[in-house]
């Protein structure tokens, strides 16, 4: 599938996308259809979760999905308010996203809902509970 | 036989001093060899005694958890079984030092307190890695020992005799009874249960690799692991003894252009050819897992074995 | 069947770098746990406070076995942002030394599971070979381990004709001893006997799970960048993309093993076909804004780091998801199921980055107690 083709599919999820050569697409959605976006493309084959990152961008944060659509990888940016940001688990759609999203919640304070186990990773048993060390400090 | 000479053969010849000179030097042959094949340098041949040496002059500890008596003892009970053995066994000539009517059951029986007396060490070392190779090491032995037993009895059915003496004479008259159709299949299972009896790949499963502290050994050290050491390395030599005394003629003297060569020559060089089996076996092979270990003991070495006794009943 | 394995002062684990929790019935693997953790150095952020061209250098060294993908993927997401386009003979040079560190990383790999399942022979063979590969390193940048052939825009040595010599010479041998090795493993029977039929990753559960590398190619899932999202000059070389069927530890070491034959062709491949040419471009002294994601197979795996520039010399923020991270929850259906005999040469057959002193809990489900196993002792107690 090309480039174009994949913007077509998640036309009605996604607010402005950008395409940087043949294989990479950068597209932001909103918390209302991140998962009907990501539902889509499992639906249309593309299994591969690649990772899921985390960024603090200082007004605001931002989660990205990327996800592996036939050797081109889409970045899916999903914006949340800085103050507790929260989104829901997409472990039901991408069994594998489990360790990624720890590693979201731990590093940068995002609280995952309906995570299945939403324990520390990285992070020493002994950190400070509220402390995130990917967040950037005040 | 009088006391100084029982001194004499326990300590001196064939005992202490020449088993742990022999069986010494066939560790460190087997770690040349080994290391060799596997494209090394690998150490020189004395490099045991080296490492025995360096071992005694260390420090003598005994954890403070640990069941101090049995702890202590088992190291000593190992050594003195095994060098007791060689008092058993026929070296130089087919009467061994000391002999009684039903000596292979002896044999047998002595043969086995090193690896319990390990195995006591282990569970009295109070260390997690040492219970844990100790039952893997009584799982072990309820494999080999089996074939091992059944292999000596059909020795010793052939030759209708519970002596070794006696098995070694009728040798002598009749060639070896490794040579007899009907005891090769025995001879065979001797071999195999040999290499899990001397703890080597694919059977050491109950110990580790040698740059990490062995299962029921981990928490030895110094002196007390020297004489574990030594038991073992003498250990290795016993068995492959037995098996050349029972299988292979044991020791014959010869008379070469009129050069009297002792029997001792030919039961080294035999048993020397034994202990190289098993370190080239030990080098081809991967670990098996204790499971497939016992399966391979009680179906296909066990079968062996029992062929032979059937046969010869 | 409890066990009682407390973590001692002297106990290895302590040094561990990931420790698994598995949940035993008796001899049986029921559930497992991963925790990780003990070699985070917080290098995403440290890369945030470095320059760029600094930024290089950490990144080479997130792993010492596949510090090439590293420095590679990180060049290729810099140089994406600064609209930088490599040479090609550059990237010739880059594919031939991230094929070398596919081959030493195959073979480092082999020698250890060989040696944890007992077969040290083999362990020193493996590393025997291997030395070929650590020689031709050396001899092309001056580092067996670290090589730090690629830099922001290119490469910073040459591959050059005697290099190119000793390269086949060594690539020959390789080759006989490779193949002996694919025998090994698929006649032995005590290698047989301990990785075959263990450690199974349904391929239905590879792909939900997100696997990567030979551990999902083991599982019959064709999935690699160099072939998918092709970089350096894998677009112009023609490669087979190694998968087995078998979906056991068997099956991922002969994908592996099957790869560094692949890796060898590739090379000779790319020395013929090496254009002459610049061996870097010039790099601007300001990354203009923007966010580049770049992907390379390493050995273990897909790698992707993902760069945002935001103003200044350094970084923004820099995500590095390694493929060891994608496998790790690959384990559970592997391991479960399986006996705890098996569960170290299981651990090794994703080719963990952290392989010496990984950590295992034991939680018996019946008496709930848990004791703490490390990953030697396992080996030494399940062997």
């Amino acid at each position: 599938m090309r480039a174009e083709e994949i913007l077509e599919l998640l036309r009605d999820y996604i607010v402005e996308a950008k395409s940087v050569g043949e294989r990479r697409i950068f597209a932001t959605t909103d918390a209302a259809k991140y998962r009907q976006a990501l539902r889509a493309l499992k639906d249309r084959g593309f299994v591969h979760l690649s990772t899921i990152t985390g960024v603090d961008l200082g007004d605001r944060m931002e989660v990205i999905y990327h996800v592996d659509c036939g050797g081109i990888v889409l970045n899916l940016k999903l914006p949340l308010p800085r103050e507790s940001p929260s989104l829901r688990t997409v472990t039901d759609i991408f069994p594998g996203a489990v360790l990624y999203e720890r590693d979201l919640m731990e590093m940068l304070g995002v609280r995952v809902e309906y995570h299945p186990d939403p324990r520390r990773l990285f992070l020493p048993d002994d950190w400070p509970a509220n402390k995130y060390p990917l967040r950037k400090e005040e | 036989m009088n006391s100084l000479d029982f001194l004499f053969a326990y300590f001196v010849f064939p005992g202490l001093l020449f088993a742990g000179v022999v069986g010494l030097l066939l560790g460190g042959i087997d770690r040349k060899l080994t290391g060799r094949m596997q494209n090394r340098v690998g150490p020189p041949i004395w490099q045991e005694f080296l490492d025995v040496g360096k071992l005694f002059s260390k420090e003598d500890i005994t954890p403070s958890a640990a069941q101090g008596l049995i702890f202590t003892a088992a190291p000593l009970v190992a050594l003195g079984s095994i060098v007791a053995i060689f008092l058993l066994l026929p070296v130089n000539s087919p009467r061994p030092a000391l002999s009684s009517v039903a000596d292979l059951i002896v044999i047998i029986y002595l043969l086995n307190i090193p690896a319990i007396c390990a195995m006591l060490g282990g569970y009295s070392s109070a260390c997690p890695f040492g219970v844990v190779g100790s039952g893997r090491y009584i799982a072990q032995l309820l494999g080999y020992e089996l074939v091992f037993i059944l292999a000596v009895l059909a020795a010793a059915l052939r030759v209708g005799s519970l002596s070794v003496a006696d098995v070694v004479a009728y040798q002598a008259g009749k060639g070896w009874l490794a040579l007899q159709p009907r005891l090769l299949p025995a001879a065979v299972a001797a071999i195999l249960a040999a290499q899990g009896k001397v703890l080597r790949v694919p059977f050491d499963i109950p110990e580790a690799e040698t740059e990490i502290v062995h299962g029921p050994l981990t928490e030895y050290s110094g002196p007390k692991l020297a004489l574990f050491r030594i038991a073992y390395d003498i250990e290795v030599f016993a068995v492959a003894a037995l098996i050349v005394a029972l299988f292979f003629g044991g020791p014959v003297a010869h008379t070469l252009d009129g050069i009297y060569v002792p029997g001792v020559v030919s039961f080294l060089i035999k048993c020397f050819a034994l202990v190289l089996l098993t370190t080239c076996v030990r080098n081809i092979c991967a670990r098996l897992r204790i499971d497939q270990a016992l399966k391979f003991f009680w179906t296909f070495a066990a079968l062996l074995a029992f062929i032979s006794l059937v046969s010869v009943l | 069947m409890t066990f009682v394995l407390p973590i001692g002062p002297q106990h290895p684990a302590l040094k561990e770098p990931e420790h698994f929790r598995v949940e035993v019935k008796g001899e049986e693997v029921v559930d497992v746990d991963v925790r990780l953790g003990y070699v985070h150095r917080g290098i995403e952020r440290e890369l945030a406070r470095r320059s760029f061209a600094r930024g290089l250098f950490l990144s080479q060294r997130v792993c010492g076995i596949c510090t090439t993908h590293h420095g590679l993927c990180y060049c290729q997401a810099v140089e994406q942002l600064a609209g930088v386009e490599v040479p090609e003979r550059a990237e010739y040079a880059r594919t031939i030394m991230a094929e070398l560190e596919r081959i030493q990383s195959h073979l480092l790999w082999t020698g250890v599971a060989a040696h944890e399942i007992g077969f040290d022979t083999l362990f020193m063979l493996l590393w025997r070979d291997r030395e070929l590969v650590m020689d031709l390193r050396e001899l092309i940048s001056g580092n067996r381990v670290h090589p730090s052939m690629e830099t922001l825009g290119g490469v910073r040595w040459d591959i050059r004709p005697e290099h190119e010599l000793k390269v086949e010479r060594s690539l020959k041998k390789l080759e006989a001893e490779v193949k002996r090795y694919i025998d090994l493993f698929t006649s032995d029977r005590t290698i047989l006997a301990r990785c075959e039929g263990v450690g199974v990753l349904r391929r239905q559960d590879a792909l939900e799970l997100c696997a990567v590398g030979p551990t999902a190619r083991g599982s019959g899932v064709p999935f690699d960048v160099r072939r998918d999202d092709p970089y350096a000059a894998y677009g112009e070389l023609e490669f087979e993309v190694v998968t087995e069927e078998g979906q056991d530890v068997l099956a991922r070491a002969l994908v592996r093993l099957r790869e560094i034959m692949e890796s060898i062709e590739i090379i000779r491949e790319a020395i013929e076909a090496m254009p002459k040419g610049a061996l870097r471009a010039r790099f601007p002294p300001e990354v203009p804004d923007g966010e580049a994601v770049a992907r390379v197979e390493a050995p273990r795996g897909e790698l992707l780091y993902y760069v945002m520039a935001r103003g200044g010399d350094k970084p923004e923020r820099v995500r590095i998801r390694t493929p060891t991270y994608a496998n790790l929850a690959s384990l559970k259906p592997m391991l479960v199921g399986s006996t705890i005999a098996d569960v170290p040469i299981v651990l090794a057959s994703i080719d963990p980055c952290f392989s010496c002193t990984d950590r295992i809990t034991v939680v018996d489900v019946e008496t709930g107690a848990s004791k703490v196993v490390s990953k030697l002792e396992l080996r030494r107690r399940t062997s």
